[in-house]
């Protein structure tokens, strides 16, 4: 199959992406507005999550019921989510209603009604949505390793401080909406059925203005130190874990992916056959890639009883460190193998693939095809694995732990 | 999309939903039995046999499984249920026979004593692990407390005593009874040659010796009871409240899915605008289970310890204006709406169509096509959802709540 991605660019630079699926009859698309949570003022951390919030209690003629009846009307499936570097809103939907969505979206993004007492409502719930935190350690675990481990402001909690929220006023947040949503920075992705052309006419109608400057690069403090732990009367101890490694726009980037794979891709890597398979210290395991367009790192999570938490967290960096020891054929051929078949199965989706086409042009300037990446993956080799881990070695481990009990982290 | 279907001399149901326009595939066995199914001597058993499952057979050991599926890159996993265990994995066509193999081979596990008394510690840890997500256990406690003796009360999990007291042996005998040919349908959605997947099939498990497997199956009608449960480590309240429904096989759970919308979706419904757009409650949600000869009305509510007594007087008030009032016509369309087009989306993998068609042969034996459920979700009309509002009277509850030392 010819693989095809469209894309178009407004004046005012708001980038539009799509990839057309022939077999579906949905479309998901999304708005990547460049106000995430490493983008905010100082001061404003949770901001995020109460614009993404109170830009539906109302836009245009609309109230805050009527534009939601018109988007239920729809029947589109929202999605709303707070990164490092974006909020992103959208939806997916029958494809038939995509013009239809378009339209209450640019209202919402350009005619929000930010209502003053909608605010209040919406601080609360960001507010609430913290206080939650404390009832899912393992949520919180994997967010305060973040914050932890990745340089201020990249690792900035997405959900907010309590006292940063309480302090935030409205006129301060429609300020920065008013800073943030810059369309020259936004990126508009589209996966499914649709009409390119229509799209673009469409939206340059709704959202072509003047071009903007855009915001300063950040600048980057250091890391938070290495360990530190949370004391809660929880069954478990939760583990989180961080390494630094290449971000994806680097060469080694899927020698990084391959060893990951090799380390916690499947039943048979090496994290879930020691941890779980051999000793029984776990039953949640894994380590993931996390890549951000200025940072990157390999991120872990373990759930443990209070006894076997010292032994799990020394069985995971042990295995880490042993990567670069060697790597067998086999191993490495079935995590090639895993990653190319997570990226067809994907390809499936049409929210996933608008997600994914909007991240691709953020980090690189660029969407890949399928089989651009499948070649990539496909180049790597044991000896190219390995090459990349002698020359990036695991320097140091950023732990967070959550529970009844500290752990002792060794180098 | 075409149906296909064959069953086997032994009563194991074969069904095939073929794709072709699909880009992978989605093969799983479905075994209907799970925490119902337990005495209470053997609670947990089922989900624990679930993760022996993966633990191999006589030629297989664990790392060879785990190998051989990472060598195809599935997608694969496993679920237990209170009254289904379904295991399951979503494949590029090239490597469907052999996957679909390697679940044959795998439904016929060693249940080995050394493998049983390591698994037993990662169940142990599965158990703390959902001790630590509230959302959950209140759920699971909730259930337990609402069908009062019923089987559908039992946990799914067990608890740390039953596990540490079960025997592979009563594991074995457990797997002899209800892991029987005619208690099991095997089923592949996506893009495969039904001929050749058919006959791997019926090759291989044609051998497979029929045993009676019954359930016992007996509608429940719950009780307004309530409980709270106190633990010192909790910030929020989290409140779970269920009543009686209609069950998997009645025709009326397309209108009592559609009443679960229009109660307690997570955006415009009831609950929604009378508790989180107020920011009384972070979350408020109701849905309906279906389950083998009963169903559910399950809410489950998550705000501040302040926050819950004004919580439930609204909760009351929602509960009281719909049984005098109704439904509108305006909300009924919009929560179709919804649910017709998250059918839509779920059915454009496979994997949704494989758990769908799965599941619809279990309870239906019956084959249902997108467009049939389509059709009878928009034939539910505002006297059906009026009629089970009456029948049912979601409001009268059984509530169990867990929080913070008041």
């Amino acid at each position: 199959m010819a693989e095809r991605f469209d894309k178009r660019i407004l004046k005012n630079g708001l980038v539009i992406l799509g990839e057309p699926m022939e077999s579906v009859g949905s479309a998901a698309f999304g708005f990547m507005l460049p106000a995430g949570a490493s983008q905010l003022p100082a001061g404003c951390c949770g901001a995020g999550n109460v614009i993404a919030d109170w830009i539906f209690r109302g836009a245009s003629d609309k109230d805050s019921r009527a534009l939601c009846d018109a988007l239920d009307g729809l029947g589109l499936h929202r999605a709303a989510s707070v990164a490092s570097s974006h909020i992103i809103i959208g939806a997916t939907l029958e494809a038939g209603n995509l013009s239809q969505a378009l339209d209450l979206y640019a209202d919402i993004i350009l005619r929000a009604s930010l209502a003053e007492e909608q605010f209040e409502l919406a601080r609360q719930l960001a507010v609430d949505g913290v206080h939650a935190l404390d009832d899912n350690p393992r949520g919180k675990v994997m967010l305060k390793l973040r914050e932890q481990f990745y340089p201020e402001p990249l690792g900035r909690s997405t959900a907010g401080e309590i006292e940063e929220l309480e302090a935030l006023s409205a006129e301060k947040t429609k300020q920065i909406i008013e800073d943030k949503f810059n369309l020259s920075e936004t990126i508009f992705s589209l996966a499914g059925k649709y009409d390119f052309g229509a799209i673009c006419r469409q939206m340059e109608s709704l959202f072509e203005t003047d071009a903007r400057e855009p915001a300063e690069p950040l600048s980057l403090a250091d890391k938070a130190g290495l360990y530190s732990h949370i004391h809660n009367d929880s069954a478990q101890v939760h583990i989180g874990l961080g390494t630094e490694t290449v971000r994806p726009p680097d060469k080694d980037y899927y020698n990084a992916r391959v060893a990951v794979s090799v380390l916690s891709g499947g039943m048979s890597a090496r994290l879930f056959t020691e941890v779980r398979e051999k000793r029984g210290l776990c039953y949640a395991i894994g380590a993931k890639y996390h890549g951000m367009r200025d940072a990157a790192g390999i991120m872990c999570y373990a759930g443990t009883t209070p006894e076997k938490a010292q032994e799990t967290l020394d069985v995971i960096t042990a295995e880490f460190n042993r990567l670069v020891e060697g790597l067998s054929d086999e191993e490495v051929q079935r995590a090639k193998v895993g990653l190319k078949s997570s990226l067809i199965l994907q390809s499936e989706s049409s929210s996933s693939r608008a997600g994914g086409i909007g991240t691709d042009y953020y980090m690189l300037g660029r969407v890949r095809g399928l089989d651009e990446i499948k070649s990539k993956i496909e180049e790597t080799t044991v000896d190219s694995v390995l090459e990349f881990l002698r020359n990036n070695r695991f320097e140091d481990f950023t732990v967070v732990t959550i529970g009844p009990k500290q752990v002792c982290v060794n180098k | 999309m075409e149906f296909k279907k064959e069953i086997l001399s032994n009563g194991l149901t074969i069904i095939g939903e073929v794709n072709k326009s699909a880009k992978s595939t989605a093969v799983g066995f479905f075994a209907k039995t799970g925490s119902r199914d337990e005495t209470l001597q053997i609670s947990g058993v089922s989900h624990f046999l679930e993760h022996m499952v993966f633990k191999g057979t006589e030629k297989l050991n664990a790392f060879e499984v785990n190998e051989a599926f990472d060598k195809t890159g599935a997608h694969f996993n496993a679920s237990t249920s209170e009254e289904n265990t379904i295991f399951y994995a979503a494949v590029l066509p090239e490597y469907l026979a052999e996957v679909t193999r390697l679940w044959i081979e795998l439904m016929r596990p060693a249940l080995r004593d050394e493998d049983f008394n390591i698994e037993k510690n990662v169940i142990k840890e599965e158990i703390a692990m959902y001790k630590d997500m509230p959302s959950f256990d209140v759920m699971d406690k909730c259930r337990n407390f609402y069908f009062d003796g019923h089987p559908c009360g039992n946990s799914v999990l067990g608890s740390t005593e039953s596990i540490d007291n079960l025997t592979a042996e009563q594991m074995r005998d457990y797997f002899s009874a209800r892991y029987a040919p005619n208690n099991m349908v095997v089923a592949c959605a996506g893009d495969f040659d039904w001929d050749q997947i058919r006959s791997i099939m019926a090759d291989a498990c044609g051998q497979w010796q029929k045993r009676p497997a019954e359930r016992e199956l007996k509608h429940y009608t719950g009780g307004k009871k309530q409980k709270r449960l106190e633990k010192a480590n909790l910030a929020r309240e989290h409140i779970c409240l269920m009543s009686p429904a209609v069950s998997a096989k009645d025709n009326r759970r397309f209108a009592a899915s559609l009443l679960g919308a229009i109660i307690g979706d997570d955006v415009g419904s009831r609950y929604f605008w009378e508790l989180v757009d107020k920011a009384l409650a972070e979350i408020a949600t109701m849905i309906f289970g279906a389950m083998d000869g009963t169903g559910l009305f399950c809410s489950y509510i998550r705000c501040s310890s302040e926050n819950v007594s004004k919580v439930l007087d609204i909760i009351r008030d929602i509960f009281q204006t719909l049984s005098e009032n109704g439904v509108t016509n305006d909300e009924l369309q919009k929560a179709k709406n919804k649910l017709l087009s998250a059918l839509v989306i779920k059915n454009e993998l496979p994997m949704g169509r494989l758990v769908e068609i799965g599941f619809n042969w279990q309870y239906l034996q019956q084959y249902r096509t997108i467009d049939d459920d389509v059709s009878a979700i928009k034939a539910v009309t505002i006297d059906d959802i009026h009629s089970l509002l009456e029948e049912f009277k979601p409001g009268e509850f059984t509530q169990f709540s867990m929080g913070p030392a008041r």
